[in-house]
């Protein structure tokens, strides 16, 4: 056997593992580990000097197998094993100790801290004895993309796509396309018509050769892996076998619904109404009560259903800058009529926003601060005297007094929220969900458009409240991924599947019983169990289940987990001690 | 000196591995006795992993999964919880506390919750003090 020779890097991430943990000492003391050749610190190892001493080393010591222990896994795994491949050894003879989320970013105490860096790596150290080297293995990919959503995400994803020829299957829930832009009139802050950016969008897909849209159609289940998934789709009493290789969620958020405020009354009084609604009333034309008269008074409501812990804790974004646009169109639509914002904060971020804020404020329009945590302004009847049908109490914050605000109409900026189905389609599509049921990236700075399932994406509002330009954007980047995907026509895939050691396997069939993929199937000649390997996802069930030990979990193997465990243990247990 | 226990904890890439990443990346504090192996699945923690834990000298072993019917690999955590009642059972049998070992399902938005298991069960194990098991086992051979 080829002698193991280890090289040890400890990263400092500038300050942020080195202020929390001694990094000379790490190296210096896993420096006498055996098989360690060299064990060094370095200030950044992700940067490309900290990469290159990696592959000066590696040619220089002969290494075979190194230990990076910097951050997480999930961020810099592919990173350094690309490193390793430069330098001519194979990616897996590559093993990570997470220092910074798992020690750094968590604990106060320095000594304590630097105590369990040091067992950290001693486990890394100790495992990647065991390491192997494996081959790659690589899938075709298949051209065609299922898109899920039809808003303005979806079908800005569909059309870039299909217009580089490649096929695209559009699934939407509703009858009709465009998503939420399609119910409304005006697009803050430029106050550009919606309805003719999606009614073009809308034209242009459906007469597109390479998009085929399913309409009233939700998707049930899919199979598969990036490349090569597929799905049936149910639609009108027949089904279609689909067959594709990405996939691009784009379902969505959905309005608040804001019955259960009561101190906001709607559903009980008639002249309050949501921001939707009022959307409609714009597209109509028509801004009128229930009584079919024009609105003296209109108050805007802002953060229904947001930033509120008896809702939802977070900003829906979109809300604060609508209102401002109603303002507008209704100082246009009705010159004379008295304009109210009650408002918890001002939010407006983004280009063209703050501009937006600035000339609105110049039109005349109240504005009415409240405490969105604790003091909800109440909506009333008015008094039968009053000139005005509903009377608004509320405390105003900045001028601490307690007012009424007079109103013929009353708008609710409703915020936005995760789809009824959203949890079924993260299942069905393999991804997670954040806290507040938006669907999770998989990484929120480095990676905002892919999540942690290979092939899928998530894009618009379903990934987080977002206005339009956001969302057209996500959609876009993640296009550009799938089509360099599609421009390879193939990926890397993991290699950490499952084998069978035929030798020892004594036919018990218990794996084929417990694989999730039905990714074993049994050789009745030779009575042993057979892996394949295009099936297997490697998620080592499997190998926990077989009795025999004739499985070996790829990259996961026994002997690599145990000895992460003894490495652990002996150097936690030698540093109790001192 | 105080004692401090050292503890094992076995988390799932997908969801559980990710939330003590977020616990990280939101810089929450817990107690340093954890110290987490990575596997892919909880579906791939075998009772030898837990038992060989507590051989080599480990006080505590936590095991964390996806909550149920979130498995990135659909039911590996069903398998888990199955093998985990067995392995309760025999820990029993070996004279150790079944206290010392502990599932729960953590998502991967969940960083709050692991920091504050992780605090809970550290000071679960403190309370029940040094496991004897390897010194047990050391004076048997
Ligand atoms: C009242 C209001 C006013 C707004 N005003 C502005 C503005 O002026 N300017 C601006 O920039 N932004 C505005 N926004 C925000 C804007 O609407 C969103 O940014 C945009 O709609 C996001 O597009 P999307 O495609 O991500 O999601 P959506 O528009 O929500 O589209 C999602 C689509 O997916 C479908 N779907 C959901 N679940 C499934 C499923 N399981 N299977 C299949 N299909 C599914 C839905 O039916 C829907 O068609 C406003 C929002 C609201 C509510
Ligand atoms: S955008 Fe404005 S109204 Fe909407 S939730 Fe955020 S702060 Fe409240
Ligand atoms: S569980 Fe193990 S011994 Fe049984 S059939 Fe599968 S590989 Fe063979
Ligand atoms: S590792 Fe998982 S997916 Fe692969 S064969 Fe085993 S049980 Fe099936
Ligand atoms: S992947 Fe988390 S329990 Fe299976």
């Amino acid at each position: 056997m080829e002698e193991i020779r280890i090289g040890v890097y400890i990263c400092w991430c500038g300050t942020n593992i080195a202020k929390m943990v001694d990094v000379e000492d790490v190296a210096r003391e896993l420096s006498e580990m055996p098989d360690v050749v060299i064990a060094k610190d370095y200030k950044y190892m992700c940067s490309d000097p900290g990469q290159d001493l990696i592959i000066k080393d590696i040619k220089k010591h002969n290494l075979n197998r190194i230990v990076v222990s910097a951050c997480s896994p999930r961020i810099h795994e592919l990173t350094f094993r690309r490193t390793l491949e430069n330098a001519g050894l194979n990616p897996y003879m590559f093993q990570m100790a997470n220092i910074r989320e798992q020690v750094s970013w968590v604990h106060d105490d320095r000594i304590k801290a630097t105590k369990k860096a040091k067992a950290l790596v001693a486990a890394a150290i100790n495992r990647i004895k065991w390491h192997e080297s494996l081959d790659k293995r690589t899938v075709s990919i298949n051209p065609s993309t299922l898109v899920i959503g039809g808003g303005i995400a979806g079908i800005t994803a569909a059309l870039e796509l299909a217009d580089t020829g490649s096929q695209v299957f559009l699934v939407e829930k509703e009858r009709k396309l465009g998503g939420n832009m399609a119910k409304i009139d005006l697009t803050f802050p430029y106050l550009n018509s919606a309805q003719q950016i999606i009614n073009e969008k809308i034209d242009r897909i459906e007469h597109h050769p390479n998009i085929r849209i399913f309409r009233n159609t939700v998707i049930d289940e899919i199979f598969g892996y990036i490349g090569n998934f597929n799905s049936t789709i149910g639609q009108n009493g027949t089904e279609a076998e689909l067959k594709f290789g990405n996939i691009i969620v784009a379902t969505g958020l959905k309005s608040f619904d804001p019955s259960g405020i009561k101190n906001y009354g709607y559903g009980k009084l008639p002249d309050v109404i949501t921001s939707l609604e009022f959307e409609q009333m714009l597209l109509n034309g028509k801004i009128l009560t229930k009584e079919g008269k024009e609105p003296a008074n209109v108050a805007i409501i802002h953060c229904v259903g947001s930033r509120n812990s008896d809702e939802h804790e977070y900003c829906s974004r979109t809300c604060c800058m609508s209102a401002l646009k109603y303002a507008n169109q209704l100082r246009s639509a009705i010159p004379e009529v008295n304009i109210y914002q009650a408002y918890a904060d001002m939010r407006a971020f983004g280009k063209g926003c703050e501009e937006l804020y600035c000339s609105t404020s110049r039109k005349d329009v109240m504005f009415l601060m409240f405490d969105q945590q604790k003091d909800l302004p109440v909506i009333m009847e008015a008094k039968a005297d009053d000139s005005c049908k509903m009377v608004i109490e509320m405390n105003e914050k900045l001028s601490g007094e307690r007012i009424e605000i007079p109103a013929d109409l009353v708008i609710l900026m409703v915020g936005l929220e995760a789809q009824d189905d959203a949890k079924e389609l993260a299942r069905s599509v393999g991804i997670s969900m954040c806290g507040n049921s938006f669907f999770m990236e998989k990484h929120p700075k480095l990676d905002p458009v892919a999540t942690t399932t290979s092939g899928v994406y998530v894009v618009g509002n379903c990934q987080a409240p977002k206005e339009i330009p956001d969302a057209i954007s996500q959609a876009k980047a993640a296009t550009a991924r799938i089509m360099a995907t599609i421009k390879q026509g193939e990926v890397e895939v993991e290699v950490i599947t499952a084998e069978v050691n035929e030798d020892i396997c004594c036919g018990c069939k218990t794996c084929i019983q417990v694989c999730p993929y039905t990714a074993i199937t049994f050789d009745e000649n030779n009575s042993v169990s057979v892996v394949n390997e295009a099936i297997c996802k490697g998620c080592g069930t499997c190998g926990s289940a077989c009795p025999t030990g004739a499985i070996r979990s790829r990259h996961f193997t026994d002997n690599q987990i145990l000895s992460q465990i003894k490495g652990l243990m002996s150097k936690s247990l030698e540093l109790n001690e001192l | 000196m105080t004692y401090e226990p050292t503890i094992i904890a076995f988390l799932c890439n997908w969801c559980s591995y990710t939330g003590a990443d977020l616990a990280g990346t939101s810089r929450m504090k817990y107690a340093s006795n954890i110290n987490i192996i990575r596997v892919m699945c909880s579906g791939r923690i075998e009772p030898m992993f837990v038992l060989s834990a507590f051989r080599e000298g480990a006080d505590g072993v936590l095991i964390c999964g996806c909550h149920p019917g979130d498995c990135h690999y659909h039911e590996g955590n069903y398998k888990c919880l199955r093998r985990f009642h067995l392995l309760q059972k025999y820990l029993t049998q070996m004279g150790l506390n079944e206290e010392r070992m502990r599932l729960e399902w953590i998502s991967a938005s969940e960083g709050k919750q692991f920091a504050e298991l992780a605090d809970d069960f550290t000071e679960k194990i403190r309370s029940l003090g040094p496991c004897k098991l390897k010194e047990t086992a050391e004076t048997l051979t």
